[in-house]
């Protein structure tokens, strides 16, 4: 039961942007990481019956969504990363508009609506037109329109994209805090978004899932594979080409460098636990962030 | 209650808003141009033109309302041939506004029906003789029978030609009608404005999902493919019948409203003899207008399926220009070639045009004139595009595996 990818393939002109994907979901908050590209936004349109597969197949409850249609969508709420909308209506016509699409009574969406805004912080601005919102205001807008249906599987895209760091906290404790009693799937490429919040992690590259667990579990599944260690300046570019190094910092004639690898790098290095963030560069490399500096 | 958000969404759209102003605002300067564009001639010979003149000429006209009985002919045939022989062509200003202006109408009448086939020549009138103008209306129908037996290529066509001109009025009943025919013209010109602008409307509709990236919420929606694409086209539908009809009204109401109404039932007959459109001229006013309806309902309903098809208005917002801007340049040069450009759909806004011309069609048995085979067969396309445009718009995103 709950939502089953069996097998979900999607193609676009050649390029498999999703390659075979076996996966269940149930309850619970399931953090999607992955790098740009990685196929995490093609599953989610997949999954709010946005696009088709090109092969394989998504149930819910056994019954598979698209043949389920309109029963399933009503079930459904989407937080899609390029969160478009309307920018001449008002937040609240925005709010009303959405409810009739996803077939919610007047009534009932008026009551639902304004809930919603008094829950997102943005009851003040309910009159205020779209366009004249902040980042974040049009995010929390977004989660608003989700929620409408109080749905039981919540998909967002990259929700805290773009947001400045305490709008980003705001938004994960939202989002922890609607989480209770649904299914949510959350995809981000930023680690701290699910670090605290996700029951399970997925870590997906290349269309694939390579790693499905707990936070911990992924981060122990690296073992005794991170060091610290202080080297002379001149040595830190032959570290940087030899081994994954997850942090630089420079001090007075060297340079601190956190090495993520199994045999100690030197004599001096000393171990240090792993967190989600080491798992995250270790498994994909530098495409997870800013490239690194090499020249030191 | 999508319906409503469906238009509120279009109504509160900055640029929508800028357009149905413009629109209204034409409205009121077209109501000027028509209101101004009729001139009146007083006693003195002095010309008057603005918001007075219009209902000064009718009631001038109007001295000569009535049935156009072969004696009130021959007193205007003799008045006017007097004037010709004291003055010729250069008639003193205060002459023509005394008398000339009152019975133009019914000059024009005379020599139209005198040169059914060939140029409007005035000087027929100058050569009519009593007992000519005695037999004016014998005349009339012999032209009538000649003109049956010319146009009428079939004997289904001939007999459809009779029975077309069996319903003309002889003689005629007049009242000067002046106001309608120049409102014909502008609401023809405003028609193509407004049919230009529903399109932009309709267009929007159905590309502002994409164009605001707001397609994955949309789609992700329980009744994104049923309720909420229907809605769509249902809105598209009621903007473009808001839009065309609040506007039209607006023109009609200004400009009737200042020139009055008279002539309402004066038969078209009196300015086209020959037209095989038998009909007033409130009628053919309400003919001109209905058929700008079936011309916005078509350029709304092309451009809806373009946008649905290229989840973009940018090329869907050029057709209807294209449709009834330039296509009439493009038919003039064909249509005395090919059927076809009898057949576009600019000429649903060139009534006036139309109504003049004897082009008949046939198929099997059944002959059809120009105008109502204009407004069937666009008034069909424009429904039949309507689920093609529901099915473009719902395909989105659901290609088969």
């Amino acid at each position: 039961m709950g939502l089953k990818l069996d097998n979900v393939s999607k193609e676009y002109a050649g390029v498999q942007a999703v390659d075979h994907v076996t996966y269940s979901m149930k309850r619970g908050v399931y953090g999607l990481l992955g790098v740009n590209g990685a196929g995490k936004t093609t599953l989610m349109r997949m999954l709010c019956t946005i696009i088709r597969p090109t092969h394989g197949e998504i149930t819910w409850n056994g019954r598979d969504i698209f043949e389920a249609g309109a029963d399933y969508r009503q079930i459904l709420g989407y937080l899609p990363q390029n969160f478009g909308y309307y920018p001449d209506l008002s937040i609240y016509d925005y709010l009303m508009y959405i409810a009739s699409i996803k077939g919610i009574r007047p009534a009932a969406a008026e009551k639902r609506a304004d809930r919603l805004l008094g829950q997102v912080g943005l009851s003040r601005y309910k009159k205020r037109k779209m366009k004249t919102l902040s980042g974040g205001m049009v995010r929390r807008a977004g989660i608003a329109q989700a929620m409408l249906n109080n749905p039981k599987i919540l998909v967002l895209d990259e929700p805290t994209a773009g947001l400045d760091p305490n709008e980003r906290i705001r938004f994960r404790n939202l989002i922890s805090e609607l989480a209770e009693d649904r299914l949510v799937l959350l995809s981000t490429h930023i680690v701290s978004d699910v670090e605290f919040i996700a029951n399970e992690i997925v870590l997906m590259k290349d269309g694939r899932f390579f790693f499905t667990g707990t936070a911990e579990e992924l981060v122990s599944s690296m073992g005794e594979a991170v060091w610290n260690c202080t080297v002379p300046k001149k040595e830190v570019n032959h570290y940087l080409k030899q081994y994954p190094v997850a942090n630089v910092k420079t001090i007075p004639g060297g340079a601190e460098l956190r090495i993520l690898c199994k045999e100690k790098p030197t004599e001096h290095a000393v171990h240090d636990d792993a967190t989600l963030e080491d798992a995250f560069f270790l498994y994909f490399g530098e495409k997870a962030g800013d490239k690194i500096d090499t020249e030191v | 209650m999508i319906l409503k958000y469906e238009l509120k969404k279009i109504f509160s759209k900055k640029i929508n808003k800028i357009v149905l102003i413009t629109a209204m605002l034409l409205a009121v300067v077209f109501s000027g141009f028509a209101i101004t564009s009729v001139r009146c001639s007083d006693r003195e010979g002095v010309v008057h033109t603005g918001v007075t003149a219009a209902r000064k000429l009718a009631a001038d006209k109007n001295k000569w309302k009535g049935k156009l009985t072969e004696e009130k002919l021959a007193e205007v045939v003799k008045s006017r041939q007097e004037y010709n022989k004291k003055y010729g062509e250069a008639i003193p200003d205060e002459e023509y506004g005394k008398t000339i202006q009152s019975y133009n109408d019914i000059c024009a009448f005379l020599i139209s029906v005198l040169t059914p086939d060939s140029e409007y020549d005035g000087n027929v009138l100058y050569q009519l003789t009593e007992k000519q103008t005695e037999d004016i209306y014998v005349v009339y129908q012999d032209h009538i029978r000649k003109m049956v037996e010319e146009y009428g290529e079939t004997k289904e066509q001939q007999k459809f030609l009779k029975k077309q001109y069996a319903k003309i009025q002889i003689p005629p009943v007049y009242k000067s009608a002046d106001s309608w025919g120049t409102m014909v013209l502008y609401a023809e010109t405003y028609g193509i404005i407004l049919a230009v602008i529903c399109g932009f409307l309709a267009a929007g509709i159905f590309a502002e999902e994409f164009h605001n990236h707001a397609d994955a919420v949309f789609f992700a929606a329980k009744y994104r493919r049923t309720k909420a694409a229907k809605s769509k086209v249902i809105a598209g539908l009621l903007v473009t019948t808001i839009v065309y009809w609040v506007g039209m009204g607006l023109l009609s109401l200004i400009s009737f409203g200042v020139m009055g109404v008279s002539g309402f039932g004066t038969p078209y007959q009196l300015e086209q003899p020959y037209s095989i459109y038998p009909m007033t001229y409130g009628q053919y006013y309400l003919l001109a207008v209905v058929c700008g309806y079936i011309a916005s309902l078509l350029a709304a309903s092309v451009t809806m399926l373009t946008a649905a098809k290229m989840r973009t208005a940018s090329v869907a917002v050029c057709i209807p220009f294209f449709l009834f801007c330039v296509m009439p340049f493009i038919g003039r040069m064909f249509a005395s070639y090919f059927v076809f450009f009898r057949l576009t759909p600019d000429l649903l806004l060139n009534v006036m045009g139309c109504v003049k011309d004897l082009k008949l069609f046939q198929v099997g048995g059944i002959v059809f004139r120009q105008v109502p085979v204009l407004m069937l067969l666009y008034a069909v396309i424009s429904v039949l595009l309507l689920p093609f445009v529901y099915k473009s718009y719902c395909g989105y995103g659901l290609k088969k595996k």
